[in-house]
């Protein structure tokens, strides 16, 4: 009987958890082994380190893992540390608050490629902020803005659409504090900052840490802000990715792919153990 | 003015600079009449017209983008629903060694970045030999990238289904397709309205997958965009795209949050 309740759910686990587990399995299967020079689409399989050693080698590796890094880090960071003050000005209703939710959670609906796109016609050559300008008499010719050298734009794309998704995991989370928690930290003398440091920020780590993660991933390996909005001279991982890929440089293009995979998974415990460390100092073991 | 009223006015002025004016501008750019282009110096286009968007409609590849994208994300969504279903209902309903481990693992494409799964997802393709039907391997691809919000919802409703009611229906000697009725179906309904409107929205938006794996034969609205934008920029034209992209969306949604009437569609979306 028990077997044939094992048997049973795993034919329910089959269509739905089963087709991730294959198709997952075999994407990270293929990357880390076409990393090492076997799955060769044009050859003989040959287990080798050498595109490992190429791509170390290379600056523009290096180049792009810091850029990616730079971008991943500071848009999560700043995208959370946005999101909190928000959310606990939201974590009560009042008379507007529906109005501000929705608005704030309008980017949300904005594909990435389409906000690139208006951010763009903002800061080009011929965009509105130097009509502006220019029509004020600010400025006597156009100033060049597009695809600034320190990834300004791509920050500022990242956090316009990841601020509200930042919004939406706090808030549930925030507003799940009961008042009676917060009147007792007040009634004991915690200001507005120990009360956000001792008493919402660890009950709301949980949240914190899965926007962090996201967010960090989802910008370490982005492409369309990038290509888009990014500096010229330089190349995110899934930009230097598809530049290996489509010149048939499979391999080369699998040990990059490895990288954000070993990057977003090393960044996820980081941020798990930061925030910990941060909220909860010497009573981490107590956390866990 | 209390502080309130002062950060609802900050807020107020940030959206505009945020949200109506990049818009504004979008709109403009795609009424722009080719006969006198909108120059630095001039704060609206000279001359407006709908030219660019009956161009766009005439002269690119723009039907072709959106009947695949319209024929592929209802397919997904659909696929999605029926493959999520049962192992929704044993995430739901059954106890079993493992379980919370199965539920994480099913997280796995959200977390994984999408150029990673696409790239890796086109090598297996060329790998087995079967990288020439490219609708069927988007859909896959889709299937399999956004399954796991739909396995997320349908558990949700699959844990609300009440144990009380189910036990009352048979009590009262209710054949199987009746307890289905009176018990599991209230919970199962918003659900697959919410999996069906979130996997078509994810599916309408994606663009690795479909610029890895379909592009150059099978295009969709985001891959036109990207080539919009890139390297056959033409402002108008890619304003024209940009909002053909949006308006859907925003229209899909705000039907999604009246479906669900829930303030916080993180929780279903999983997110």
């Amino acid at each position: 009987m028990k077997a044939l309740n094992y048997l049973k759910i795993i034919a329910l686990l089959l269509p739905g958890f089963g087709l991730i587990l294959f198709f997952l399995g075999m994407i990270l299967y293929v990357a880390i082994f076409q990393s090492f020079g076997l799955f060769n689409l044009s050859g003989e399989d040959n287990f080798t380190l050498q595109y490992w050693e190429k791509l170390f080698n290379r600056k523009v590796f290096y180049r792009s893992v810091n850029y990616s890094l730079y971008v991943g880090v500071i848009s999560s960071i700043i995208s959370v540390a946005l999101a909190y003050p928000i959310a606990l000005w939201l974590r009560k209703p009042f008379y507007g608050s529906i109005i501000i939710n929705s608005i704030l959670k309008a980017p949300l609906l904005v594909h990435g490629l389409v906000a690139a796109f208006l951010f763009v016609n903002l800061v080009a050559y011929h965009g509105i902020i130097n009509q502006i300008f220019i029509f004020i008499g600010l400025w006597d010719e156009p100033i060049r803005m597009q695809n600034d050298k320190n990834a300004i734009g791509v920050l500022i794309l990242q956090v316009w659409k990841n601020l509200p998704f930042a919004l939406l995991i706090l808030l549930g989370s925030i507003q799940s504090i009961g008042d009676d928690v917060i009147d007792a930290a007040r009634d004991l003398g915690a200001n507005s900052f120990a009360r956000l440091k001792k008493i919402i920020a660890p009950l709301t780590i949980s949240s914190m840490q899965a926007a962090l993660i996201i967010i960090f991933i989802g910008a370490l390996a982005d492409f369309s802000f990038q290509s888009i909005a990014g500096p010229t001279n330089k190349y995110s991982l899934s930009q230097l990715m598809l530049y290996y890929k489509n010149n048939g440089r499979w391999h080369e293009a699998a040990g990059v792919g490895v990288t954000i995979m070993i990057i977003s998974f090393l960044g996820a415990i980081f941020i798990s153990y930061l925030t910990k460390f941060i909220f909860f100092g010497r009573k981490i073991n107590e956390f866990k | 003015m209390n502080l309130n009223k002062v950060l609802i006015l900050l807020i107020l002025i940030i959206s505009f600079i945020w949200l109506v004016v990049p818009f504004t501008m979008a709109i403009l750019w795609s009424l722009v009449d080719p006969s006198e282009p909108w120059t630095v110096d001039k704060i609206f286009p000279p001359v407006m017209s709908f030219y660019r968007w009956n161009y766009m409609w005439e002269n690119s590849n723009l039907k072709e983008a959106l009947l695949n994208s319209y024929i592929l994300a209802p397919t997904t969504a659909l696929f999605c629903l029926i493959l999520s279903i049962p192992t929704s209902y044993a995430f739901g309903r059954l106890n079993f060694y493992g379980k919370e481990i199965a539920k994480l693992l099913t997280l796995l494409p959200i977390v994984l970045p999408p150029f990673v799964t696409s790239i890796y997802f086109s090598s297996i393709l060329f790998e087995i030999g079967f990288q020439y039907w490219k609708f069927g391997n988007v859909l896959i691809a889709h299937v399999v990238l956004f399954i796991p919000f739909s396995i997320r919802i349908m558990t949700v409703c699959f844990e609300q289904v009440k144990q009380d009611v189910i036990d009352a229906a048979r009590d009262l000697s209710a054949s199987k397709i009746e307890v289905f009725k009176t018990a599991y179906f209230p919970s199962l309904k918003s659900g697959v309205f919410a999996s069906i409107l979130i996997v078509f929205i994810l599916s309408i938006e994606e663009f690795a997958i479909a610029f890895i794996i379909g592009a150059p034969d099978f295009i969709t609205i985001p891959t036109i965009l990207y080539s919009a934008l890139g390297q056959d920029f033409v402002r108008p034209n890619a304003a024209v795209i940009s909002l053909i992209l949006v308006f859907p969306n925003v229209i899909l949604m705000i039907f999604l949050e009246r479906v669900l009437r829930s303030a916080n569609p993180a929780l279903i979306s999983g997110k």
